[in-house]
């Protein structure tokens, strides 16, 4: 029988009784009985009209979803009578709920959403390896053994190269930098995305010699070319040389793990670089052919390196290429781990949230005793009480889900504000999450999972009433169960002892967070502007043309009103180039291969130190002598001299690098600095004088007497003085490349900080509810102790004693749990143990204050009772 | 309270087999509302079985579903409007096998009740 008809099917039956009634006492009323007689006689007879129509209901069967919707419409009533209640309640569990869905929208978006490619999970990234030394980093180390390992795998379809590219575009407008990528011609084949006008390229394009082809983004194409329905078959000027566009890809298309990227061309490998057997610059993927597992990848992979080690001993010694999922790779680098840390975190503040709710529910039970003890007494069973109950309280979780869904629905916003321009381009989509279907369904699955589970206490408690004793006991005196009170403080205890959790952990990784960022990063970064470019090599081929711009760019700046010192660099900290070289100690016998060491190499003008503020702890800085022709130098970092020379002094030995095997003479030590990692990690770093060694990439630092907005048009203006058609990158203060790149970092920290106050607070709450409903239960028994002579410090104390008790408990289970449950947090840490002492001692100190604050307006209370009110109030 | 459910569950139990059987061999006389089927079993019982509401109308409804029986809105002599039932195809079929299972059901019951064989 159908539900929806039952409306009808009710008044039918209305119908049907009435009719039954009238006919009796009309037949009655036939025997001679008076008409009043007969139809109470009529209705004796036919017996309890409500009772027959609910046995008669029965029978149409879905009862349960009748009853179900009558429990809502009355739980809905109930909820908004004790509007306070409700309020209090729904807040909780916005504020947990809502913590969980931010976090879950990255976990989706990272961790479940597979990438926006065709059958991405067959896509592998290769990660080179040193089976001896054991590290494992992305990119290769070898170009001519990856060729050959193109040459002779079968279980890869495709297999791509790329490498990140910043291209000087000129003409078409102002002279701009392009973030892109030269990429092997099935770059996107292999990716599996098409373009959405024109074509990608072709094997002939990707000979040497031959890429002068390019493929634009669409948001390239409609910005800097305003959308050129001819763009096809048009030609623009990349660093200096004509190529001709002959694709575009659309605006969706995104490879995080090359960054933003607008522009691409080929690599057009010259022979010297394909033949380049002992290092390479670029990073490769592979998609998987039907049928191969990863494992059998891998394998197959380590056999064919292992060949190759065996040919080429000097150079690919211990050297072999694993097979990763693209997916995890791109997870990774994202910051899955600290999205799971999060995760874990969110989740246990949602336990505290519900514990608080929980406690709320009871203490809201016990005052509804009495109605539930008349309800039995009519007649509704225990089964039906208890379904009524936690029909209520999975109402209540879910409007805590639907404002929890919109307090995370702020959070994500407000995250995604936090994550600057240039990172987004590493994270998946942009670094965008939304309130879809799974994480609206994940919201509100688990408020009512929460609201099942967590309802089922106080349903317990008032379905199986001991009416006799309930309905005499006077009204206002309600004792509650033994079982309810005990329950009440277990969950207080619980949820001190995971508020402790979430506040040592939390702490733990803000102080991590702190200690680096406090750290001096080596120089002077504020007031400092930064304008970085690379010079194209059609106009500046040759090293002279090189010198004259940096050094007529220097003078002019150095003219600049407001300027206190200028330098330039081959790279910056924190900027966009960077570059290292393997480095050896000149009079050491050459390395092994696996023991080479890489070092950060930078050109620098003789003023760049002193623009930097950098610290000499050794020898001289660079002057005048360094110049072109004279003897090589070189100034290393204090790691680097005592990575070489531990015992003794540097100065005047000489180092080797690079692959001209090039000879300097050390002139100077200067101390570590921060370059491209916030947190200070020793690094061997090594400076050589720009005037002997000139670059095509130069990075301007400019050191300013007050505000620098106004300096970022003039540094500008200057360089296009110079040059006209010189593409800079952003002019930005230093300080600024800094925040962005550890965007990150900060983001974490900040969140970090917010969920542990929420775990105080919400842990701080419920101890506050329990004891002040604590002290209301017994308001009687206080009266009667003040009345024998207890003062009011003794029971103030005695409250607040009760508190403490309970609160001491929950600490010290939080800080056992602590001591095992921050492993996991090691490699997040910096400079903080795990275990660190000092947060391990203050943070339950902290909490124990916080909660005896807490227990003391209850106690204040407690100490005013008036004896004489209290007893005389039963 | 519980007891009175109870004794209601245990009413219609121990009679929903035979009700049913009442009830349908009672409209094979003709169709009938809910107040004439009642009557008409006491009347027909020598006033014995007095069937209450709580048993007939669950029953009424019970063999609507299984569509034993089938209800129409009818005014009746009295010029009052009723819910007439009356007996379907199937409810005949379903008459003919209640009515062998009662026989079979008294006849085992007089054997067993019987002065017979020691």
């Amino acid at each position: 029988m159908s539900f929806w008809r039952r409306k009808k099917r009710e008044g039918e039956l209305d119908d049907e009784v009435r009719s039954h009634l009238e006919m009796a006492a009309k037949e009655r009323a036939n025997r001679g009985e008076a008409t009043d007689e007969a139809n109470r006689a009529a209705r004796r007879e036919f017996g309890n009209v409500g009772l027959v129509k609910e046995v008669t209901q029965d029978q149409w069967g879905w009862r349960w979803l009748e009853e179900f919707f009558s429990d809502l419409r009355f739980g809905a009533r109930t909820l908004r009578k004790s509007s306070s209640f409700t309020a209090v309640a729904v807040l909780t569990l916005a504020l947990g709920i809502g913590a969980n869905t931010a976090i879950f929208s990255y976990v989706n978006a990272w961790m479940i959403k597979p990438l926006p490619y065709p059958r991405a999970e067959r896509l592998m990234v290769f990660l080179s390896h040193d089976t001896k030394k054991g590290w494992t980093r992305e990119g290769l180390t070898s170009t001519a053994s990856f060729l050959d390992f193109q040459e002779q795998n079968t279980s890869f379809e495709q297999t791509a190269l790329w490498t990140g590219w910043n291209f000087n575009l000129t003409g078409d407008g102002a002279p701009a930098l392009v973030e892109g990528g030269q990429v092997s011609w099935n770059y996107f084949e292999a990716l599996g995305v098409k373009p959405v006008l024109g074509r990608t390229f072709t094997p002939d394009e990707d000979q040497a010699g031959a890429g002068h082809v390019a493929i634009l983004g669409q948001g390239l194409w409609q910005g800097r070319f305003a959308g050129d329905r001819n763009i096809i078959g048009r030609n623009i000027t990349i660093d200096g040389e004509p190529y001709t566009v002959v694709g575009v890809m659309p605006g969706t298309f995104q490879f995080p793990l090359m960054g933003l990227a607008n522009l691409w061309t080929p690599l057009a490998l010259i022979d010297k670089a394909r033949a380049d057997r002992g290092s390479s610059s670029l990073t490769a993927f592979g998609r998987l052919r039907t049928g191969i597992t990863p494992e059998q990848a891998g394998a197959e992979s380590a056999a064919i390196f292992g060949r190759l080690e065996k040919q080429f001993p000097q150079t690919n010694a211990n050297l072999t290429l694993l097979v990763g999922s693209m997916t995890d790779e791109i997870a990774r680098k994202e910051g899955a781990p600290e999205v799971m840390i999060c995760f874990c975190i969110v989740g246990l503040i949602l336990l505290i949230a519900c514990a608080n709710v929980a406690n709320l529910m009871l203490a809201r039970a016990t005052n509804r005793t009495k109605e539930f003890a008349v309800r039995g007494a009519l007649g509704a069973s225990g089964r039906r009480l208890a379904r009524q109950l936690l029909t209520e309280s999975m109402l209540l979780f879910f409007l805590g889900g639907i404002a929890g869904a919109l307090f995370g629905l702020w959070g994500m916003h407000w995250i995604e504000s936090e994550i600057s321009g240039r990172v987004r381009g590493y994270l998946v989509n942009y670094g965008h999450v939304e309130l879809d279907t799974t994480t609206l369904g994940f919201t509100l699955g688990m408020a009512l999972l929460c609201g099942l589970v967590f309802g089922l206490a106080p349903a317990y408690e008032n379905s199986r009433l001991n009416l006799n004793y309930t309905l005499k006991e006077a009204s206002g005196q309600t004792s509650g169960s033994k079982r309810s009170a005990r329950l009440r403080r277990i969950f207080v205890a619980a949820e001190i002892a995971l508020a402790v959790l979430v506040l040592i952990s939390t702490t733990l990784l803000v102080k991590s967070f702190l200690i680096s960022a406090r750290s001096s990063p080596g120089y002077n970064p504020a007031n400092v502007m930064v304008a970085q470019l690379a010079l194209p090599k059609t106009k500046y081929a040759e090293e002279p043309r090189q010198r004259n711009f940096s050094e007529d760019v220097l003078a002019r700046i150095h003219a600049l009103p407001q300027v206190v010192a200028v330098g330039v660099a081959s790279s910056v900290p924190f900027g966009g180039f960077g570059q290292s070289v393997e480095v050896e100690a000149a009079e050491k016998p050459a390395p092994q291969p696996g023991e080479r060491r890489g070092a950060r190499f930078t050109a620098v003008s003789t003023d760049y130190f002193s623009a930097m503020q950098m610290g000499l702890v050794k020898g001289r800085l660079f002057d005048a002598a360094d110049a072109q022709g004279g003897a090589p130098s070189a100034i290393i970092n204090e790691t680097l001299a005592r990575h070489f020379w531990p015992n003794e002094d540097p100065i005047g030995h000489q180092v080797r690098f690079g692959q001209q095997h090039t000879v300097c003479t050390i002139v100077g030590v200067v101390r570590d600095i921060k370059m491209y990692d916030l947190r200070p990690r020793p690094e061997r770093q090594m400076y050589v004088p720009l005037a002997q060694f000139p670059s095509a990439t130069l990075g301007f630092v400019v050191r300013t007497a007050g505000n620098s907005t106004t300096m970022a048009t003039a540094i500008r203006d200057t360089i296009w003085a110079v040059d006209r058609d010189q593409p800079i990158s952003s002019v930005e203060p230093l300080e600024t490349l800094m925040v962005v790149v550890d965007a990150g970092n900060r983001v974490l920290t900040e969140l970090m900080v917010f969920f542990g106050l929420l775990a105080m607070f919400l842990g701080v709450i419920g101890i506050y509810g329990v004891m002040s409903d604590l002290v209301s239960q017994r308001t009687h028994e206080i009266g009667i102790r003040i009345a024998l002579g207890a003062s009011p410090p003794q029971v103030m104390g005695m409250v607040i004693g009760q508190g403490m008790k309970l609160a001491l408990l929950g600490i010290v289970g939080g800080v056992l749990s602590a001591l095992g449950a921050t492993r996991p947090l090691a490699t997040m840490l910096y400079q903080v143990t795990p275990n660190d002492p000092l947060t391990f001692i203050a943070v339950p100190i902290v909490f124990a204050v916080v909660v005896v604050a807490a227990c003391y307006v209850p106690a204040r209370r407690a100490m005013r009772v008036d004896p004489v009110v209290a007893l005389r109030y039963e | 309270m519980a007891e009175k459910r109870v004794k209601y569950q245990n009413r219609i139990e121990l009679l929903q087999g035979t009700l049913d059987l009442l009830i349908l061999q009672t409209l094979q006389w003709g169709a009938q509302h809910g107040y004439g089927i009642s009557v008409a079993i006491r009347n027909r019982s020598g006033e014995i079985l007095q069937v209450d509401t709580g048993s007939l109308y669950p029953a009424l409804h019970r063999l609507e579903k299984q569509k034993w029986i089938a209800a129409e809105w009818k005014v009746s002599e009295n010029k009052q409007r009723a819910k007439y039932y009356r007996l379907t195809a199937t409810g005949k079929k379903q008459l003919t096998r209640e009515r062998s299972k009662w026989s079979q059901l008294s006849d085992a019951i007089a054997g067993v009740l019987q002065p017979g064989e020691k």
